[in-house]
């Protein structure tokens, strides 16, 4: 892989918790009442939180639902197919 | 409903534009196989669904191939982002190039525009389970396609995590046609379309 700016570098690291989440999530669509299963994902759940909290503070908002100020940041690039070089 | 996260499931930074590439990759957009169906399949499948985890299972499937159809865009516009046309034409692009410039659309690698008839909504949950299985080996072929003919690492680490999907909803899938079965008179499960003659199930009160 090309090597990731510290923006790039935090967004991997979000999408990592959040995607050991969302697999957790579909195995317990078919198995609703494994609550270990449903601790994990809630750990996992948690440990992106603050890294989406940090993000959004640096680089602007993730979804529209957090977006905040008296500007609109939603617009700012790049966006999810660009690279910051792109910009 | 749905809310845009502005970001990737999973990351993509390709350093080399690559348009021959683009080509094959391009029916994982809107090919028979592709994401574009994968998401159509699942979410307009999941209305008439018997049982929680079967409406789980297609909203959340469905909603995630929506995540890959992204995936495969952002590959496809890495790939032909800022091409010239002599390496257009060096590359075989041209064809696409004439009616769709460096835009990105859903088609298949021979040039077949997307279709609905790539799937299928039948309304019967055996039958459209059988489906999905069935869908989730032809990606998975495919992406295997892509890997033999893709040499760039930055592409096929992209394509890798993509095609481990299909194997992880092939196993969801399975599991959803068990959970159906299992409610089913085992008898004859095929006595009955589960989604269309409500008396199917064993034990009628559970149907929620």
């Amino acid at each position: 892989m090309t090597a990731m700016t510290k923006r790039e570098a935090l967004l991997k690291k979000i999408s990592t918790y959040q995607f050991a989440a969302l697999d957790l999530q579909l195995y317990l669509d078919t198995h609703p009442n494994d609550t270990e299963t449903v601790e994990k994902m809630n750990s996992y759940k948690e440990m992106a939180m603050p890294l989406i909290k940090q993000y959004e503070e640096q680089f602007g908002p993730l979804t529209k639902r957090s977006e905040q100020g008296n500007n609109w940041q939603w617009i700012k690039a790049p966006w999810p197919w660009e690279n910051e070089e792109d910009c | 409903m749905f809310v845009y996260e502005k970001k990737l499931q999973y990351p993509i930074k390709i350093k080399t534009p690559n348009a021959k590439l683009a080509k094959v990759i391009m029916s994982q957009l809107g090919g028979p196989d592709g994401e574009l169906g994968a998401a159509l399949r699942y979410l307009n499948q999941r209305y008439t669904m018997p049982m929680p985890e079967l409406r789980a299972t297609l909203t959340d499937i469905g909603t995630e191939e929506l995540n890959h159809i992204e995936m495969i865009g952002t590959i496809l516009y890495q790939l032909t982002k800022n091409l010239t046309v002599e390496q257009i034409k060096a590359a075989g692009f041209d064809d696409y190039f004439v009616d769709h410039t460096l835009g990105v659309y859903p088609q298949s690698a021979s040039g077949a525009p997307f279709t609905t008839a790539y799937l299928a909504s039948k309304g019967d949950a055996i039958t459209d389970l059988h489906e999905d299985l069935a869908a989730e080996q032809k990606a998975r072929t495919t992406y295997d396609n892509i890997l033999r003919l893709a040499d760039d690492p930055d592409v096929k680490d992209a394509i890798r995590f993509l095609r481990e999907r299909e194997v992880v909803h092939y196993q969801r899938f399975g599991e959803n046609l068990r959970l159906l079965t299992d409610k089913l008179d085992e008898r004859n499960f095929y006595a009955f379309n589960p989604e269309f003659d409500k008396a199917c199930f064993k034990n009628k009160g559970n149907k929620k």
